[in-house]
């Protein structure tokens, strides 16, 4: 039995900016965010997402709340981190958010705030002691395979279909979780899912995807994609070999190759409800910022947080896409 | 044509997905006007004479300053907006003159959206589902053409007192300004929002205090981007710096007529919940029938303004009785 689970980011947020007095007039509090990189060209947590898009999240929610927010760039670099964990503390921040991406490192900065009784709060990767903030890569695979067993039973039903999960390698733990959601999503299709490995490479997602296509001639197949680069390129790879009409992709990520602006290039879209990338499990990485500063906060200010709280996975689908991601050019 | 086409299709493709024609009981959704139910007007119906004898106190030295983009190609054009005129001048060509008189003309054909240049948004641009201004479920009144309900055609006059709030001003006062590196002079930068503590003290610094029917001109600075056409126009349609829900609610306690701002939008985007999009226009336009003016020019009036220590002026501004139309592109300038 896991932790107690917060899974609204709005219950916290709201006890702490309910209060009669206006955000600018509530004391003020520092808060530091060591981010694991702000490159903008490094992808986190095997999502499409990059740290600048984390950074960016962060700076967003942070303008109504009364606190001030110091960014910390740990550039995936273990003594750049630490030395940013002891500037924090000489600069005698309130709470440290740590996205962590080094277990040992991670450790030993917790150990170091601890010491100068600095409430730490762990994003994406524990840190002894400490409150964790972490997507769900279990739930959030669980939600893909459902929605494709979903869908091959209201579709496919008599069919001969084939469950395939497509993507990177699974060597770190969170995508064995994300795959092991998958297979518990996909349990009602009576097929074992065939894993197909990229290698972290989309354009070896779709020479798979052809290959394994080539060998399994009319027959239905599910993808289960664990990230959005794979699912675009299994998109890509069942236009190529004509089999679209046997094929349907599920992605995992929801970055804005999917859910763009109104006039952008992407994938879910109320006008494309006739994709086979049927849709993407978001995990809001852009959006990490609106979930752990008010938990961040409550750490600053001594009050206690759940020991575990994990984003609320959401397939996004194009019927859904503007909800979620509403399109600010509109027109 | 392409885009229009397109445009088409992902408005009936969001209606098909939302339900936008289910005719909802709009008394649940959008608050009654306080000018009646058939109101059709909105906040103009607070232009009496008697603000308008009022706001003419402000012509004092007969100085008009503009307050309009000039519309022409290159300017910044939201998401998939165009405008594009084509001039009819046959009878220039050779023989084409008529008379004895050599009587020659021409005309344009100007193929554009409305919601271009500066610009006035209508009653009729922003709902809540298919509930607008008044309760109207607009289902019921709008057909391939135009609105039969809430059109520009409802509107009474703009001529009011102007007041302009410098928020570049303020934000340097207060030592919190953080510029856009893109701005040559000083701006706002896209996703700060103004509050209504902002607003404020952008009126003490010219000691202005807002009365009803007022029109409140914004100026961020964001102007800058848009002055350098087409150079800034991905950063200046990216975001914007705009007044949040804290300072539009404020200012609908104020009464005022319309907001307008050198920016696209008016309000803070990217906004101060993610999956929350354009609430202030809903609560201007949707639930007080406040007009919205957007990219506004600014910088002239608010350096004429920290020049003459005077931040008030008379409005100038007259919208084309467009019948059904939901807002158009119109000229506005300050007279003082």
């Amino acid at each position: 039995m896991p932790a107690p689970l917060l899974r609204r980011r709005s219950l916290l947020a709201a006890a702490l900016l309910s209060t009669p007095a206006r955000a600018d007039e509530m004391p003020r509090t520092t808060v530091a965010f060591a981010n694991a990189t702000d490159d903008p060209g490094t992808r986190l947590e095997g999502t499409g997402f990059t740290g600048a898009e984390v950074r960016n999240g962060f700076a967003l929610a942070a303008r109504r709340m009364p606190l001030d927010l110091v960014f910390y760039d740990n550039m995936l670099d273990r003594a750049k981190a630490l030395a940013n964990a002891r500037e924090a503390i000489a600069r005698r921040v309130d709470a440290y958010i740590l996205f962590g991406w080094d277990a040992a490192v991670s450790a030993e900065i917790g150990r170091l705030l601890g010491e100068a009784a600095i409430p730490v709060l762990a994003v994406g990767q524990s840190v002894p002691g400490t409150p964790l903030y972490a997507a769900d890569n279990e739930a959030a695979g669980r939600i893909a395979g459902e929605a494709l067993a979903r869908y091959s039973a209201a579709n496919w039903a008599g069919r001969t279909v084939m469950p395939v999960i497509l993507g990177p390698p699974a060597q770190r733990t969170r995508l064995d979780e994300r795959i092991a959601g998958i297979a518990a999503g996909l349990q009602p299709v009576p097929v074992t899912p065939v894993r197909l490995d990229s290698g972290g490479d989309p354009l070896k997602a779709d020479a798979a995807l052809r290959g394994f296509l080539a060998g399994h001639s009319g027959q239905k197949v599910l993808v289960a994609a664990l990230d959005d680069a794979s699912a675009l390129a299994a998109k890509a790879a069942a236009d190529a070999t004509g089999r679209t009409g046997d094929v349907v992709i599920v992605g995992q990520g929801c970055d804005r190759t999917m859910h763009g602006n109104a006039s952008e290039r992407k994938e879910l879209d109320p006008a494309n409800r006739g994709s086979i990338v049927l849709g993407s499990v978001a995990f809001f990485l852009d959006r990490y910022g609106y979930d752990v500063l008010p938990l961040a906060l409550a750490m600053a200010m001594r009050q206690p947080v759940p020991p575990v709280t994990r984003t609320q996975h959401k397939l996004i689908t194009p019927a859904n896409a503007f909800v979620v991601y509403p399109p600010i050019d509109i027109n | 044509m392409r885009n229009v086409l397109i445009a088409g299709l992902v408005c009936l493709g969001v209606m098909a997905g939302t339900g936008a024609y289910a005719q909802s009981d709009c008394s649940k959704i959008v608050p009654a006007s306080p000018f009646g139910p058939d109101d059709q007007t909105g906040a103009t119906n607070r232009v009496t004479p008697a603000v308008v004898k009022a706001a003419a106190a402000e012509i004092q030295e007969g100085k008009v300053i503009s307050l309009t983009h000039p519309l022409v190609d290159g300017v910044p054009l939201f998401g998939t907006r165009f405008t594009k005129t084509v001039l009819t001048a046959t009878t220039l060509a050779p023989g084409g003159a008529l008379g004895k008189n050599g009587a020659t003309f021409m005309e344009d054909t100007w193929l554009s959206q409305s919601h271009v240049g500066t610009h006035l948004d209508g009653l009729g641009h922003f709902g809540r589902f298919d509930c607008y201004y008044n309760q109207n479920a607009m289902g019921k009144y709008i057909n391939q053409n135009y609105m039969t309900r809430l059109g520009l055609d409802h509107l009474k006059s703009f001529a009011t007192r102007g007041v302009l709030i410098d928020l570049v001003r303020v934000y340097q006062a207060a030592n919190k300004l953080k510029t856009n590196a893109a701005c040559r002079k000083p701006c706002l930068d896209k996703g700060t929002v103004i509050s209504q503590a902002d607003l404020e003290a952008g009126l003490k610094l010219y000691n202005v205090t807002l009365r009803e029917g007022d029109i409140v001109v914004l100026h961020t600075g964001w102007v800058d981007l848009f002055n350098q056409f087409p150079a800034q126009n991905a950063l200046y349609n990216s975001g914007e710096p705009g007044i949040g829900m804290e300072a539009a609610k404020w200012l609908i306690s104020q009464k005022v007529v319309l907001v307008a701002a050198d920016t696209w939008a008016v309000e803070v985007i990217p906004g101060e919940e993610p999956d929350v999009i354009f609430p202030v226009h809903q609560a201007l336009l949707t639930d007080n029938g406040i007009h919205i003016i957007e990219n506004a020019k600014t910088d002239e009036i608010a350096q004429e303004a920290q020049a003459s220590g005077r931040a008030t002026f008379f409005v100038n501004m007259t919208v084309p009785k467009a019948v059904g139309v939901t807002g158009n592109f119109i000229a506005i300038e300050a007279i003082r």
